[in-house]
């Protein structure tokens, strides 16, 4: 892993470029500049508040940013909607697991399948390489067993899972993930740590915000640390750890 | 929320038993209720005793009409629209006009009039889409009393409260015939809808509007194009609607603002909707019928006084208390509880999962599972070798 975080010549993925969002008065991200090299599970840490969810809901344009601009593999993405965001490769979770609760495990897949023009609009939603995918996704996360379970009755720790399939399901390069271990047992972030691990290593990008300082130490190639609303420190894990900044930022000194 | 600790353990036997996405009738079962279904309304002109009951079948035929075209807004992503009725008037006062004033061939006028309609929703829907939940409602509303006054006010193209007459288009038929041929059309137009539905709903297109109705983030997060989606329902809905609205007024004849753009139009929609199901193919159908039976009978009974919409709204109170997910979904799962237990998904038994969780060990070698939870290590794809449980097309 280490070597991958020395290796500079990684193309550049996702940036961002004096990125700024406020509430109110509160500038929740503040000329943020921050550059994500794709290839790498990249973390982005940092206390309550912040900024790291705002920063992303602005990236993957949930919520439009005030200034400044996001940039993905140098192609300019400010302000675009969501979807197109998504369509563009990249795929993100929500901070509290979002899936579609009344429909099956399968049909959560099968949304995310990409659909361009008429035909394929009214094109049967599960068709027969859709579902394979889907399928497959499902081994690949350990949820075939409940594909036609309604999804709102599975575990929490299944619907994260669930989650990351679907995210998967709609073949993103690169993948954002808000806190993928919050609320969920040791085996199971032993779990997806592995997963994203396994994914990285097919050429998968990771942006993770999470607070379990564990799992990112253990994870990532790269951190990126934010304290109210901009980066104040990056670096591999084991030079970020031991940063005055981080330390000052999280202890509040 | 299940909390952290208890996500692995329970949760086999915790859904096996439930379906997903609602109860699947036997095959028979469903086919023969269809049938039957079929032949009633088909034969039902035939079987009435007087033309008074047929001229009310026809008014449930067009109810069914509406309420099927408001769901699919409503059924499919969740929007509740309660104007429904501005799409209804206009698509009826569309008619008539067109027919007045360019004496135009009725059926044709009709199908302009819906063709008007789909283009005048364009800028509707994209600034009524712009909210979601109780702003929607109240846009929705806004809209069609704003419609009402202007056709009320503008009295020298509407006719304004002295009414609107539309000239029949079979003007040599009897009373009953007429009824007849228009409950016939009704149906007709039933069918299309019912048949435009069906392909949405296994179409992606339905299953990204069903992606809205449950989370619109995140569907727009994975990549649906949610505002375009809501819009072309949006604009089926509407389409719909103002034809049924058009047949209604080459039937009656007789037009006034008031009733065309009727907040408690607009409203009986949604309550026939959501009593029969509004995400089932039938249930609006269902809705209407039970509604629309209602609503005449009341109307019969206590026409003389307010006292039918009392009954009326009794009846909507009835449906939210107790059969939240309406008429259709509620006997299924009466049906459910009282005949044999299908299970519509794979169940596992303790020695199916472990047999399973040994052969996961072996292939993936180590970390073996403790017990019945699934912590098998990824890539051990012991389980996609088993054969897969063929679900009823999930609804």
């Amino acid at each position: 892993m280490s070597e991958k975080a020395t290796e500079t010549a990684a193309a550049v993925g996702l940036e961002t470029v004096a990125l700024t969002r406020s509430f109110g008065g509160v500038r929740a991200v503040d000329e943020a500049t921050v550059t994500f090299r794709d290839g790498r599970i990249n973390a982005l840490i940092g206390p309550n508040g912040s900024g790291k969810t705002t920063f992303f809901n602005c990236v993957t344009g949930m919520i439009k940013p005030n200034s400044g601009s996001v940039l993905f593999r140098g192609k300019e993405i400010t302000g675009r909607a969501p979807h197109r965001i998504a369509r563009g490769g990249i795929g993100r979770s929500f901070q509290l697991c979002r899936i579609f609760p009344r429909m099956t495990v399968l049909e959560n897949l099968l949304v995310a399948v990409r659909t361009d023009g008429l035909r394929q609009l009214l094109a049967p939603s599960r068709d027969a390489r859709a579902i394979e995918r889907a399928r497959g996704l499902l081994v690949r996360v350990g949820l075939d067993h409940l594909e036609n379970a309604e999804a709102g009755a599975i575990s929490y720790g299944q619907q994260k899972l669930l989650e990351l399939a679907g995210v998967l399901m709609s073949d993103p390069d690169t993948i954002m993930l808000d806190e993928p271990a919050g609320g969920v047992n040791p085996s199971l972030i032993g779990r997806i740590g592995a997963l994203v691990r396994e994914l990285n290593a097919e050429g998968k990008t990771f942006l993770i915000v999470e607070h379990n300082m564990e799992m990112v130490m253990s994870l990532s190639d790269h951190v990126v640390v934010f304290d109210r609303g901009r980066p104040i420190a990056e670096g591999p894990p084991s030079v970020v750890r031991e940063d005055p900044r981080v330390l000052e930022a999280y202890l509040g000194v | 929320m299940p909390n952290a600790s208890d996500t692995e353990e329970r949760t086999v036997e915790g859904t096996a038993g439930r379906s997903a996405g609602g109860f699947t009738p036997p095959g028979w079962v469903r086919n023969a209720t269809l049938v039957v279904g079929a032949a009633l309304v088909l034969l039902f002109p035939e079987l009435v005793p007087n033309a008074y009951v047929l001229s009310a079948g026809v008014i449930v035929a067009c109810y069914a009409c509406t309420a099927t075209a408001w769901s699919f807004m409503g059924g499919f992503t969740g929007y509740v629209s309660l104007g429904h009725a501005a799409f209804f008037g206009l698509g009826a006062y569309g008619t008539g006009l067109l027919i007045r004033d360019l004496s135009l061939q009725p059926f044709l006028a009709w199908l302009l009039a819906g063709l008007i309609v789909l283009v005048v929703t364009v800028p509707v829907g994209i600034a009524a889409l712009r909210v979601r939940g109780a702003s929607f409602v109240i846009v929705s509303i806004s809209f069609v009393l704003i419609l009402l006054l202007v056709f009320q006010a503008w009295e020298d193209f509407t006719g304004g409260a002295n009414g609107l007459n539309v000239p029949r288009p079979f003007a040599d038929l009897y009373r009953p015939d007429h009824h007849r041929i228009f409950y016939y059309l009704f149906v007709a137009l039933l069918a299309v809808m019912l048949l435009t539905w069906w392909v949405i709903d296994r179409s992606r297109f339905g299953a990204g509007l069903k992606a809205v109705r449950e989370d619109e983030d995140k569907a727009e997060a994975l990549g649906v194009p949610t505002r375009d989606y809501k819009l072309a329902a949006y604009l089926i809905s509407a389409t719909f609607t103002a034809l049924a609205g058009g047949l209604y007024a080459l039937w009656f004849g007789d037009l006034d603002p008031i009733f065309q753009f009727s907040i408690l139009l607009g409203a009986y929609m949604v309550l026939m909707a959501l009593l029969g199901g509004a995400r089932n193919l039938f249930g609006p159908l269902v809705g209407a019928v039970v509604v629309g039976t209602a609503l005449e009978y009341f109307k019969l009974e206590f026409g003389d006084t307010q006292l039918h919409l009392v009954t009326t709204a009794a009846l909507l109170g009835i449906v939210v208390l107790f059969m939240p997910d309406g008429i259709i979904p509620a006997a299924g799962a009466l049906l459910r509880r009282l005949g044999p237990r299908q299970a519509s998904i794979r169940e596992v038994t303790a020695e199916e999962l472990l047999a399973r969780n040994e052969r996961r060990a072996a292939a993936g070698g180590a970390g073996a599972p403790e017990g019945a939870s699934r912590d098998a290590p990824d890539g051990a794809s012991g389980g996609a070798g088993e054969p897969d449980s063929e679900s009823e097309g999930g609804r």
